[in-house]
């Protein structure tokens, strides 16, 4: 026997889920079903085979992967050591500083990635770009490009998602209570004790959602390298569209991105179903 | 009992918000051992004021001295002080024990020390040994103060500062902690710095109570002299229900009492703007044929038991009397006229006019 | 005092990381302002001709479009269906309610361009053609969760007591909702539907699997980037920003202007 807010509530979550079994589960398992499709085959009616899978170990795919587990890694903890003070300034600021420098971050992010990052390339341009060109300019220096470059690429990773590492952070140390800290403060703690003991166990899902979310959107990350890194470091996406657009190998392409979706998915899912996240939200 | 030694002094404090000043100019000396009250309404500068003993806030003039040094700039995790907050700020996300020894653990000492003396402390405050490892968030509201107390004893600090930590409880639990807080305070010897609004508390606790109204202190002494001694008008009100007759300069210049005629005694002393203070258990319902100094009559309209005593309020011309029956007398008829009075001896002249 | 100075400290840091956020948008407005075929930065001469280039391509105008119906569907898409998905995430307790909420973030935490791919896949096995209304559909999967989660922090904040308060005076369950909670709602709704635009609007690699025939403007800037360059392709991408300012700005205008509409027809009560 449901109570009326039990079937209200499934009622209600009917439209949302319905859209994600359609655009996101069932297209998940198109992809799956296709990596077990015969290589270089459109549709499918084919019997299934384990051939992809074997390409990919054989071939050297593991390549393109360790390089996204590098950018994605390397990118999570500069994020999160770059937006800590950034964060604790928002936090302790008064509300008219907090919001002006919340919305200046904010703003950038709704910029298409690939203008925000080909203003980067520009930037770094050697000789004519423009932090080149006004050295060149000003101080008559030569000096070379990161471009093309895996630095170049991790550069870019940094900018795109810093946004994503900074606000879930922002929330997780609004949640530390003022009172806390001054009574770890008054009981004697230095502000590095503060820190350890009251804001970071406090901060932490903020701290934890911010980190994944950067993990895993650098690890499905691919415009960085495209366009300031050329061809100096690829990464899995971008050997997974190149399979589906140059080799028009769609099963080989769905069989690497399936493991990148099994990757991502054992991240996920452990450290989500930790989070409470009514306590997180409900505020 | 009284204490000698200075413990705490502060000399001309105060601390102005931009053009606003919470606390001006407060000199007092607190001494070693007692459990001293700041009572005032909210606005009164006195949270304000603990803040800046504890450290957590800095005066904007004056000086601090603790034991005769000059403790302005040292700030909190020096201090030799701890504070119980008003909101407890007990670190949710951690257990009882890990609470209560955190000063010492900040401080680097030992499982085993912490420990110990963790268990010394929950049985100081009667919390049970097997609170240890339960998370402060499954605790009552009662169970959480026990453990702010033992949380701020652990460092043996030379002072206990009490933001108003007993204002969010329940009626009852509250009487029961206010008389283990005093307690507390003679089986520790520790100096305790205590704020509230209520009086009542500060009557059952204190050794000695500062009144404190917009920033500055208006009355300091013992509980009693100053609920029976009030200065003004705004302590005699705050110290608890009080009856205000005022004063009235007649044809011949003499003081009489406004509305009952009656002149004033040459003992007792009158002034300009000032009233004449009785509280409830002063003024006497005179049945029976029992005389004072000075009668009238009244009308009763209602009246109110509270425990162990009941005051009944009469009204004559618009003004409310408050009187306290003493327990063989019999409640009068609401609408009954009746005739009270009082001596001159309990009456209490105070600075400010009657309503 | 230490504390005071760290404070200062990391205002300092804020305001560095700012600038250098900005850099790459303040190039791209430098760039854009020379019409030279190569970047060559100081510019030699400076020119606004890139932006009257720009503005007299068909094409531009033609993005815009693709850009401006697939981000106004997908607003008004994850509006309606945040509603209901929000109120479930955070309003009626019912059994599964946690897993919902998990499963709901899961595509917020998933490489975008696995998920066009994986809807270019399906569709193609589905015989489906690829439009811009492909696009919207898959532009929903990953904002229309973002939206419910924006909402429902709304929802979480909603005092139980009016509306049983609205019950004890004789309104029935829809009328509560449409005079209770649903006002209450709406700027969770109004911020909802503003990401849900900007986000969609800016978006590259979906659009870029799923539109087919039709293009957004992103896509179409990145595959200039790529290959034939020319300052004007910086000029369209300062144009896109500025269209998305103007379009902020006239909704907050908007919101402010029904806000106040509002106020006045419930009557002088605000005084």
């Amino acid at each position: 026997m449901m109570t009326r807010e039990q079937r209200t509530g499934l009622a209600l979550m009917l439209p949302p889920a319905l859209l994600l079994v359609a655009g996101f589960l069932l297209p998940l398992l198109f992809v799956v079903y296709t990596s077990f499709m015969p290589p270089r085959t459109f549709g499918l009616a084919s019997p299934p085979t384990l051939e992809n899978y074997v390409t990919a170990v054989r071939e050297s795919y593991w390549r393109p992967f360790a390089w996204s587990i590098f950018f994605a890694t390397a990118t999570t903890i500069a994020t999160g050591l770059i937006s800590w003070p950034i964060a604790k300034a928002l936090v302790r600021s008064s509300r008219r500083f907090a919001v002006t420098v919340s919305v200046l971050i904010a703003v950038p992010v709704f910029i298409a990635e690939s203008v925000r990052l080909f203003g980067a390339h520009l930037f770094l341009m050697p000789r004519g770009g423009i932090l080149a060109g006004t050295i060149q300019y000003l101080l008559g220096l030569n000096i070379g490009s990161v471009l093309f470059t895996p630095v170049a690429t991790l550069l870019g990773l940094f900018y795109i998602y810093l946004p994503f590492a900074l606000f879930p952070m922002v929330l997780g140390l609004s949640l530390v209570p003022r009172d806390q800290l001054e009574a770890a403060q008054d009981l004697g703690a230095s502000p590095w004790q503060q820190v350890r003991y009251i804001e970071l166990p406090v901060a932490s899902p903020g701290i934890i959602i911010g980190s994944l979310l950067v993990f895993v959107l650098a690890l499905g990350a691919t415009t960085e390298a495209h366009i300031l890194g050329g061809q100096s470091a690829v990464p899995v996406v971008h050997a997974i569209e190149q399979r589906f657009n140059y080799a028009q190998d769609w099963p080989l392409g769905s069989a690497l991105a399936t493991v990148l979706c099994v990757i991502t998915a054992a991240l996920v899912f452990p450290l989500i179903s930790r989070l409470n996240i009514d306590r997180l939200f409900s505020r | 009992m009284t204490k000698t030694e200075t413990i705490l002094s502060l000399r001309n404090i105060s601390r102005t918000f931009g053009n606003k000043a919470a606390v001006k100019d407060v000199t007092l000396d607190i001494k070693e051992g007692e459990l001293f009250t700041i009572v005032g309404p909210s606005g009164s500068g006195k949270s304000t004021l603990i803040r800046m003993l504890a450290g957590l806030e800095t005066p904007s003039a004056g000086d601090i001295l603790l034991r005769g040094t000059r403790i302005n700039d040292m700030p909190a995790n020096r201090r030799p002080t701890c504070m119980v907050f008003q909101s407890l700020a007990l670190f949710n996300h951690m257990t009882v024990g890990e609470n209560i020894e955190f000063a010492l653990t900040v401080r680097g000492a030992d499982r085993k020390a912490r420990r110990e003396r963790a268990r010394e402390l929950m049985a100081l405050v009667r919390l049970p040994q097997e609170f240890y490892g339960k998370s402060v968030l499954r605790c009552s509201g009662g169970e959480r103060q026990r453990v702010a107390l033992a949380r701020a004893l652990a460092s043996d600090p030379d002072i206990l500062f009490f933001d108003e930590p007993l204002s969010a409880i329940d009626y009852r639990l509250r009487k029961i902690l206010e008389m283990e807080m005093k307690d507390l305070n003679r089986e520790t010897g520790k100096t305790f710095v205590y704020i509230t609004h209520s009086l009542e508390e500060a009557m059952v606790m204190s050794d000695r109570i500062a009144v404190m109204r917009d920033g500055e202190i208006v009355q300091l002494g013992d509980p009693l002299s100053i609920y029976n001694a009030p200065s003004t008008r705004f302590v005699a009100e705050f110290m608890g229900q009080v009856n205000l007759l005022p004063v009235a300069v007649d044809g011949s210049g003499s003081y009489v009492i406004e509305g009952i005629g009656a002149p004033v005694a040459q003992a007792f002393h009158a002034g300009p703007h000032s009233s004449i203070m009785l509280r409830p258990e002063r003024l006497r319902l005179l049945d029976k044929g029992r005389r004072a100094d000075v009668e009238f009559d009244a009308t009763c309209f209602n009246f109110y038991l509270l425990g162990s005593r009941t005051h009944i309020h009469l009204r004559r011309d618009e003004r409310t009397f408050i009187v306290e029956l003493s327990p063989d007398m019999a409640v009068p008829e609401p609408g009954a006229v009746v005739r009270v009075g009082f001596d001159w001896t309990d009456a209490v002249s105070v600075q400010g006019e009657a309503p | 005092m230490r504390p005071e100075q760290a404070e200062r400290g990391r205002k300092i840091w804020t305001v560095v990381v700012l600038v250098l956020l900005y850099l790459p948008i303040v190039s791209i407005i430098l760039a854009s302002l020379a019409n030279t075929r190569y970047l060559r930065f100081p510019h030699s001469s400076w020119t606004l001709e890139p932006y009257r280039q720009a503005l007299g391509l068909d094409q531009t105008y033609d993005l815009q479009m693709t850009s401006l119906k697939i981000a106004v569907s997908v607003a008004l898409f994850s509006v309606i269906i945040a509603v209901p998905g929000a109120l479930a995430f955070a309003r009626y307790d019912w059994t599964g309610r946690k897993l919902y909420q998990r499963l709901l973030l899961l595509p917020v935490f998933f490489p975008q361009s696995v998920l066009g791919l994986a809807a270019l896949v399906t569709l193609s096995a589905l015989g489906v053609n690829l439009s811009w209304k492909t696009a919207v559909f898959t532009h929903a999967v990953w904002i229309v969760p973002i939206v419910t989660l924006i909402v429902s922090i709304r929802v979480y904040g909603l005092d139980r007591a009016q509306e049983e308060a609205a019950f004890d005076l004789g309104a029935s369950r829809l009328q509560a909702f449409f005079r209770i909670t649903l006002p209450q709602i709406l700027p969770g709704l109004s911020s909802g539907a503003l990401f849900a635009f900007l986000l969609s609007w800016s978006n590259m690699p979906l659009s870029a699997y799923t539109t087919g025939v039709d293009t957004t403007l992103p896509e179409w800037l990145y595959s200039r980037m790529a290959t034939n360059y020319a300052p004007m392709v910086p000029a369209v991408s300062v144009l896109s920003i500025i269209a998305s300012i103007i379009f902020v700005l006239v909704w907050q205008a908007g919101r402010v202007a029904v806000t106040r509409m509002a106020a006045k027809i419930a009557g002088r009560d605000l005084d």
